[in-house]
């Protein structure tokens, strides 16, 4: 019998084994960030090792876009990458049936960066018409709706290397992945940018910056930080292993939220010297009660210049 | 007849066009069908929006738009006799980012396009490792966040400086990354320590190296693409920094530059729409970019490979990899020798009372890239980006060239091709 033959049994699990998800990545309007920061993936090889890669736009890959082009494939796990453009051809085919053609067999789909999951940056390049996968800013519009159970959103911009080698490595070891409304990991999303910054006890204090430049103060009062309305991990898992905009001085800009690129990027909108937003799921009222007692202690540790080079160089 | 070719596995897409004449190309024109549009999104936004919206236009090379952006703010102060100062430790730290820009775009082109290209072509099946050139470009990006805080997409230069208040600590990790990629380089890439390549003054010493860019000097030979894909030998630097000279070089005439002269007229692209301009001075092309550097800048090892195969393809592919080496040197220098005494930032007057017009130019990774801006009390009434690739891959009728239709001419298909590649295609910078 064969099924009581244990090398038979063996032989069947690694032919299933080797079996590597099919793995199709395409791009809408873009302007290629999200495939450049995956580049920087550690272990980026072992990875890709577990995928058989149909196309990627800049690695050499079993098939070119023209025969990808052709739809007579299918795979299992689909990136796209960009605005969704209702109008936009590649080897002059309209990418809605390519991008349709594809979703409708994959198994995973994967909406990569603040783009593809709700338009960002490059919906402005068509307001009306361009869109995420299958959210246009919160609303739920897009050409995928109809496969939305399928669809996770790396927002985004662009995707951290690290958010995107989560995710396939989940779908590969057959991982559920719980998502939040908007369809993004709840892992890599559910902390706010905000978590880890090295200026928390700056925050926590009141201690705002004094400007540009400093290794000292909060960014959030004067320089325009959306960190704490921001779900995302950059102050956990660090950009490119080193650092994060918020340490080094440059405020959040909120790109991984919906309504990524807000205007006036570089300053704090106040009503009557409050702060417009304030932390999520805070009201204003705590959050005036918080200030308040902060900023009546002065805390000449927090105040002062952590290191004086002119004394020390 | 016409023969289309799609142009893939570059930055986005584009078509080439050729006319052929006994299985020569006769005449070839470029499309790039794609548009983003981000001149338009820019205006009516407060110019600081700026240093966020325009590195977006390129994924690969967003931080040298960044440097081009802050550059043409500063010059719109200095016209409205607005002081800006920097001091030399932004400046230094700026020009350090740029340059690990450039070197993470040609490890990429490298062993991404190049040698899997060049090995197709000649059928030496060089051996192809395009993450090498992903994992030399992590190395990279990692001493540039550092300060800029991530890469791709940052936007730590701001008029007046950095945002970054870097300590020794930070210093000395960026130079670890340095050093750890220069030896990947000299190990992995080139076969040689980086200074015994950089006293190189001939090809035949490349030409002996038993590694990567050893072979792909060879394969170049082999493909003949010394005697192929000659341009018109006219070069262009604009941007100003330590690694480059501002310098026109008409047929190794060197002259002064003025930004100008400088004009952009839309493509010429007979067979399919192409959102595409091309970029001239007074009129006529020129090659910007690697090449066009380290000509400006006399290296012995580029001005003798010039003198003998002229502009053809196999110099403007060493040269693009002898870059690296180049501006490895230089990187490693800067950091080395960074001085954190001085503020990251002097803060100008404020953005709101300003009206005036900028430029900024830099050298990015494919040659000189220009931002413009007309501000009229801190938001943008206009802005215009010239990009490299606009220069180098013109589209233009058959009586005026540009450098890569030039280089095209009189080949077979498959090495008009290549050639196209030696010139670092980049759909997305040539529409923006
Ligand atoms: S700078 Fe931003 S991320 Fe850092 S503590 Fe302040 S608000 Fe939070
Ligand atoms: S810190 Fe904020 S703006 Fe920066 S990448 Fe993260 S979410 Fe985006």
């Amino acid at each position: 019998m064969i099924m009581n033959n244990p090398s038979q049994k063996i032989s069947i699990m690694r032919s299933k084994l080797e079996l590597k998800p099919r793995l199709l990545w395409l791009q809408g309007l873009t302007c290629n960030a999200n495939a450049h920061s995956f580049f920087n993936l550690p272990n980026l090889e072992q990875l890709l090792n577990k995928f058989e890669i149909l196309y990627h736009p800049s690695l050499g890959t079993e098939y070119s876009f023209e025969k990808i082009s052709e739809c007579d494939m299918v795979c299992d796990v689909l990136i796209f990458e960009g605005t969704f453009d209702p109008l936009l051809k590649r080897n002059n085919i309209l990418m809605l049936n390519i991008l349709t053609h594809y979703a409708h067999n994959a198994k995973h789909i994967i909406g990569l960066g603040s783009c593809a999951s709700f338009g960002g940056m490059f919906k402005a390049s068509s307001p009306q018409r361009n869109t995420g996968l299958i959210f246009n800013e919160s609303l739920k519009e897009g050409p995928l709706l109809h496969l939305e159970e399928k669809v996770i959103n790396l927002s985004g911009c662009p995707i951290h290397p690290q958010w995107l080698g989560f995710t396939l490595n989940m779908i590969v070891q057959n991982r559920p992945i719980a998502v939040d409304e908007l369809h993004r990991p709840l892992e890599l999303y559910s902390h706010l940018a905000h978590h880890g910054c090295t200026r928390n006890e700056y925050f926590e204090w009141k201690v705002d910056s004094k400007g540009f430049g400093l290794k000292e103060g909060c960014l959030f009062y004067g320089q325009g930080c959306r960190a704490p309305m921001t779900h995302s991990s950059c102050n956990k898992i660090l950009w490119n292993e080193v650092s994060s905009k918020t340490r080094n001085g440059t405020p959040c800009f909120g790109c991984t939220e919906p309504d990524f690129p807000r205007t006036d990027l570089f300053s704090t909108k106040t009503n009557m010297s409050i702060p417009a937003d304030v932390p999520l799921g805070v009201s204003k009222r705590s959050y005036l009660t918080m200030v308040g007692m902060a900023k009546t202690f002065s805390i000449k540790r927090l105040e002062g210049k952590l290191i004086d080079y002119k004394k020390t160089d | 007849m016409i023969t289309k070719k799609l142009i893939d596995q570059i930055e986005g897409e584009a078509s080439v066009y050729f006319d052929l004449k006994d299985e020569k190309v006769d005449y070839a024109s470029i499309a790039f069908p794609h548009f983003i549009g981000i001149e338009n999104i820019l205006e009516g936004k407060s110019v600081l929006d700026a240093l966020v919206i325009t590195p977006r236009v390129c994924g690969i090379c967003g931080h040298a738009h960044l440097m081009a952006c802050v550059r043409a703010i500063e010059s719109a102060y200095k016209n409205a006799n607005l002081p800006v100062t920097l001091s030399k430790k932004a400046e230094d730290i700026r020009e350090f980012t740029l340059i690990l820009e450039i070197i993470q775009n040609h490890f990429k082109w490298l062993y991404m396009t190049i040698i899997p290209q060049i090995s197709k072509l000649s059928g030496s099946y060089q051996d192809q490792h395009p993450l090498k050139g992903a994992f030399a470009a992590s190395l990279a990006t990692k001493a540039l966040a550092i300060f800029s805080g991530q890469w791709p997409h940052a936007s730590y230069m701001i008029p007046g400086g950095i945002t970054c208040d870097p300590t020794h600590v930070e210093r000395l990790q960026a130079l670890s990354h340095v050093e750890e990629l220069i030896t990947f380089f000299e190990k992995e890439c080139a076969g040689i320590d980086i200074d015994s390549l950089l006293s190189f003054r001939s090809c035949k010493e490349i030409d002996a190296l038993q590694s990567d860019i050893g072979d792909l000097e060879k394969n170049l030979a082999l493909s003949k693409m010394h005697l192929k894909g000659f341009s018109h030998d006219n070069f262009l630097v604009l941007g100003k920094h330590d690694f480059s000279t501002q310098a026109k070089l008409k047929q190794m005439r060197v002259s002064n530059v003025d930004t100008r002269y400088i004009e952009l007229d839309d493509a010429y692209s007979p067979d399919e729409k192409s959102y595409a301009k091309n970029a001239t001075y007074n009129g006529m092309f020129y090659e910007v970019g690697p090449l066009s550097r380290l000509i400006s800048s006399n290296y012995p090892l580029i001005k003798n490979m010039h003198r003998r195969f002229k502009d053809s393809t196999y110099t403007r592919v060493m040269a693009r990899v002898f870059e690296i080496a180049v501006l490895l040197k230089q990187a490693r220098t800067l950091v080395e020798n960074l001085t954190l005494d001085e503020a990251s930032f002097f803060a100008p007057s404020k953005i709101e009372n300003l009206s005036s017009t900028g430029i900024g130019v830099v050298e990015a990774p494919r040659g000189s890239l220009i931002h413009k801006v007309i501000i009229q009390e801190g938001v943008i009434k206009k802005y215009e980006i010239i990009t490299p690739t606009q220069w180098n891959l013109g589209s233009s009728p058959k009586n005026r060239l540009s450098p890569s239709q030039q280089a095209m001419q009189g080949q077979s298909v498959d090495d008009a091709l290549f050639i196209f590649r030696s010139f670092d295609v980049c759909s997305v910078c040539t529409t923006h």
